[in-house]
């Protein structure tokens, strides 16, 4: 450290002290470009401008979305058909494609299709006598007047089928073999 | 073993294990090393490049980087190349109120780090 207090004793260390400085803000900026040449070489080896400009292209859809809703002049409130969403489309309060059912094989629009699918595959009192002939007799023996049958949680307890979430429990009319299906 | 495929970065040789005497270290090593061991090296670092990137520098130097990749091709470019391409106007086109600034900083780490 002799060397460094000799450094601020003599005039010198003035033009010393700004060769270093200049010196070392070189090694910086070397380091710099080079990190910035990296990232170029990188991006360009990789492929990845596509991505970038994929992003971008993202980033300003999205702006221009909000900025589309931020934007008064565009109808908010809600009037049936005429609601615009943020990317300026409008849909009718029913879904209106239509589809085939892929239990009964009926042209059903798809707003309509959790209705229909309903009775088709179960609850409804008319799907479980679409059963087959083996088990037709077994189970009109059970539905006929008596209030705890087998299948009286479907039809008296309509809550259950609200709650199941799409699996509903087969009716019989799907079993072939003709055996009941215990709740 | 053969190499097919160009080096993208220069290696320096692997340093000759026989010569082993004990350098003396220059000014410029001295003064490197503690920059590195206070950290005031990487907090220089971290404000020259946010400082660059602020004033469109940073874009400015990567705008001319991938002007001469899609020239070359993208997979015709080296890492050494890149740095060759961009370090002169890089260095030149550094505005004067950085360059001065950092310097001023530097120069105090100096007098400090020589107290």
């Amino acid at each position: 450290n002799m060397f460094f207090v000799m450094l601020v004793i003599f005039p010198m260390s003035i033009v010393v002290c700004v060769q270093l400085a200049l010196h070392v803000f070189g090694d910086l900026l070397d380091s710099i470009i080079v990190d910035v040449a990296s990232e170029c070489h990188r991006i360009a080896r990789l492929g990845l401008e596509r991505k970038l400009d994929e992003e971008e292209e993202e980033l300003r859809l999205s702006a221009q979305a909000r900025a589309r809703i931020a934007d008064p002049s565009n109808n908010v409130e809600a009037n049936g058909k005429y609601v615009v969403d943020i990317f300026g489309q409008t849909h009718p309060p029913v879904a209106n494609e239509i589809f085939d059912c892929m239990n009964c094989g009926r042209s059903i629009m798809a707003g309509r299709f959790a209705p229909h699918l309903e009775k088709c595959m179960g609850k409804g009192r008319k799907a479980r006598l679409k059963a087959t002939r083996s088990s037709t007799a077994a189970q009109n023996r059970y539905s006929r007047g008596s209030p705890v049958s087998t299948y009286s949680p479907y039809s008296s307890t309509a809550s259950i089928n609200r709650l199941s979430n799409g699996n509903p429990r087969v009716a019989t009319g799907e079993c072939s073999n003709g055996t009941v299906e215990e709740p | 073993m053969l190499k097919n495929r160009r080096q993208s970065v220069n290696r320096p040789p692997t340093p000759d294990l026989t010569d082993d005497r004990a350098k003396v270290p220059t000014l410029q090593e001295v003064i490197n090393i503690k920059l590195i061991e206070s950290g005031e090296k990487e907090q220089l670092m971290e404000l020259v490049r946010e400082k660059l990137t602020d004033c469109g520098w940073k874009d400015e130097m990567e705008t001319i980087v991938r002007a001469y990749i899609k020239k070359q091709g993208r997979n015709n470019v080296t890492l050494d190349e890149l740095v060759r391409v961009i370090t002169p106007k890089g260095r030149a086109s550094i505005p004067d109120s950085i360059k001065a600034e950092l310097l001023q900083r530097i120069r105090t780490f100096l007098v400090s780090a020589a107290l």
